[in-house]
């Protein structure tokens, strides 16, 4: 029942062309709630760019941020900085994402019933922070050897080149999970994930030199 | 009157036994299991429902996304996991139900799906990602993606869950270690492998649907130990039984719309006999006993179910629109 992008719910319609047409109607006005994460659907903005800050849209299409401004972003939508880099976006329901340079993500979504929607950024490679602003929010961070499950923090997750994952927690609690187990992280708490491990144990850390880099995309 | 007495306690002990057997009710009769089939219908984006034994359709469920392609039935038979090749998505199916009930996106040409042996995490083949990721069957939250380039296609798991065997559009086959979740071996096989299963001697068939042949790789040594023809585009392989003799491996083989029959409990596999099924003849799957498959015809848009102790089809539903894979609960 969505644009060619979108969702089609139902499949065959019997009857009168009036009957089919209600039905149609009622039936789309009681599922748009439920499902519906079509890519025509604003899910926030890039609000601040500096250098080279992309976004490379589900056909191909780039658009760049160069300082302040309001960039819509969209599901599968791909989001850049190159070196000496960096960007700041904030999706609809308030969560703030910095990307630091060289970092590179897509904006993916997974639907489960009676749950509904939980953002999820794919990170191939790079360094974010994330504050999800007033309370849990449904977010994930994929990375290639772990997931890290939000539930109401700042924290920041690098990502290196091999796919060895670092989150640094600045407040709250992370459930940081690979294939081989989960771990929660608590503030000012830091753990590796490594391909084929669970997530190291948490060890305390001095978080401030860890998010030093997002001090000149917040405050411009 | 000693006699008459005689007959009163007969009658009277015939009256009382009828009247308990009146009101004792027999156990009932076991019945046999009832095997649910399932169909993903690549065109219609949805997954026909079908009673194995009365071969009466079920319902069809919506999959939520676009190009159903492969299915995995969790052990329980509650779960179905579902892949979409348009979306890149794979749709988690509760059998009970019969309704999606959840949407992951995995990556671009999402292809096949596999449960692992534990059933903890299901496996998903993103063909254009050149990636496979792994979902946590219980949060369905993506724990990490394994780099597999070539293009992956398909994917099964040794007996003992140690290694993944994973065939790419660039003729291997990749062994992953899954404690290490790296490629270990890459193993040449035929042009465009597709279909990966794990058979009942324990080696893993796979399918060069590229060319004519089918093929065995050994667990034990990760090389590939037989090699076949079956005929042209061989698509996907179920084991079952005829009459005595078996098990055999039956190959769909859409380029002459046959399924093939190979024995596959003798040194080396060898044909022994070729069964004419529907147009377009894809997905197949064996009953429990191995007495009846399941087969899907892209062509001709129906389900054929097969007796294989005399090779004839028993029923021909109709199905959706290119139905691409046929499983069936236990």
């Amino acid at each position: 029942m969505k644009t060619s992008r979108g969702i089609h719910r139902f499949k065959h319609y019997h009857g009168s062309l009036a009957l089919t047409y209600l039905l149609a109607v009622s039936l789309f006005l009681l599922t748009i709630p439920s499902f519906s994460f079509a890519a025509d659907e604003a899910v926030g903005s890039a609000l601040n760019g500096i250098g080279d800050f992309t976004i490379v849209r589900t056909d191909g299409i780039e658009e760049s941020l160069e300082g302040k401004g309001n960039l819509l972003l969209y599901e599968g939508d791909v989001i850049k900085t190159d070196v000496a880099s960096q960007g700041l976006l904030e999706f609809s329901n308030g969560i703030q994402v910095a990307l630091n340079e060289n970092t590179e993500f897509t904006i993916l979504s997974r639907w489960v019933k009676d749950q509904g929607f939980t953002r999820i950024l794919r990170l191939d490679q790079g360094e974010i922070w994330v504050d999800t602003q007033g309370g849990p929010k449904p977010l994930e961070i994929e990375t290639p050897v772990a997931t890290a499950a939000v539930k109401g923090t700042e924290f920041d997750l690098l990502v290196e080149p091999n796919g060895q994952s670092t989150l640094t927690v600045v407040s709250g609690v992370v459930e940081f999970g690979t294939a081989f187990g989960t771990c929660p992280i608590k503030t000012s708490k830091i753990s590796y994930g490594n391909r084929g491990k669970k997530c190291t144990k948490p060890k305390s850390v001095n978080v401030s030199p860890n998010i030093a880099w997002t001090e000149g995309i917040r405050e411009e | 009157m000693k006699v008459a007495q005689n007959r009163f306690s007969l009658v009277g002990g015939i009256l009382v036994m009828g009247l308990l057997a009146g009101c004792v009710t027999p156990p009932p009769a076991p019945q046999g299991p009832t095997t649910i089939v399932y169909v993903a219908n690549e065109s219609s984006n949805s997954v026909s429902v079908i009673d194995g034994t009365t071969f009466e359709p079920l319902g069809e469920i919506d999959t939520l996304n676009h190009a159903t392609h492969d299915l995995s039935l969790a052990r329980t038979g509650k779960q179905l996991w579902a892949t979409n090749l348009a979306s890149g998505r794979v749709s988690v199916i509760d059998t009970d139900k019969k309704e999606t009930i959840a949407s992951i996106y995995t990556g671009k040409r999402a292809h096949v799906v596999t449960l692992t042996n534990n059933n903890k995490h299901a496996w998903v083949a993103n063909i254009s990602d050149n990636t496979i990721s792994i979902i946590d069957t219980n949060l369905f939250r993506i724990l990490g993606t394994i780099p597999v380039p070539g293009g992956p296609m398909g994917i099964t798991f040794s007996r003992n869950g140690k290694f993944a065997y994973v065939s790419t559009k660039d003729k291997h086959v990749n062994v992953i270690d899954t404690m290490a979740h790296q490629v270990i071996k890459r193993i040449p096989v035929g042009p465009n492998p597709h279909f990966l299963v794990l058979g009942p001697d324990g080696q893993i068939w796979g399918t060069n649907t590229g060319s004519n042949s089918i093929y065995t790789i050994d667990p034990k040594t990760n090389e590939v130990s037989h090699t076949l023809e079956v005929g042209p585009a061989p698509q996907q392989i179920a084991f079952a039984f005829k009459g005595t003799a078996g098990p055999n491996a039956y190959v769909t083989v859409a380029g002459i719309n046959k399924v093939i029959m190979v024995s596959a409990n003798t040194p080396t596999p060898q044909v022994k006999g070729q069964i004419d099924v529907g147009q377009g003849p894809n997905g197949i799957w064996s009953n429990d006993v191995g007495t009846r498959l399941y087969i899907g015809h892209t062509k001709s848009n129906d389900l054929k179910v097969l007796d294989t102790g005399t090779n004839t089809v028993l029923a021909t539903i109709p199905v959706g629109r290119k139905p691409i894979r046929v499983v069936a609960s236990k």
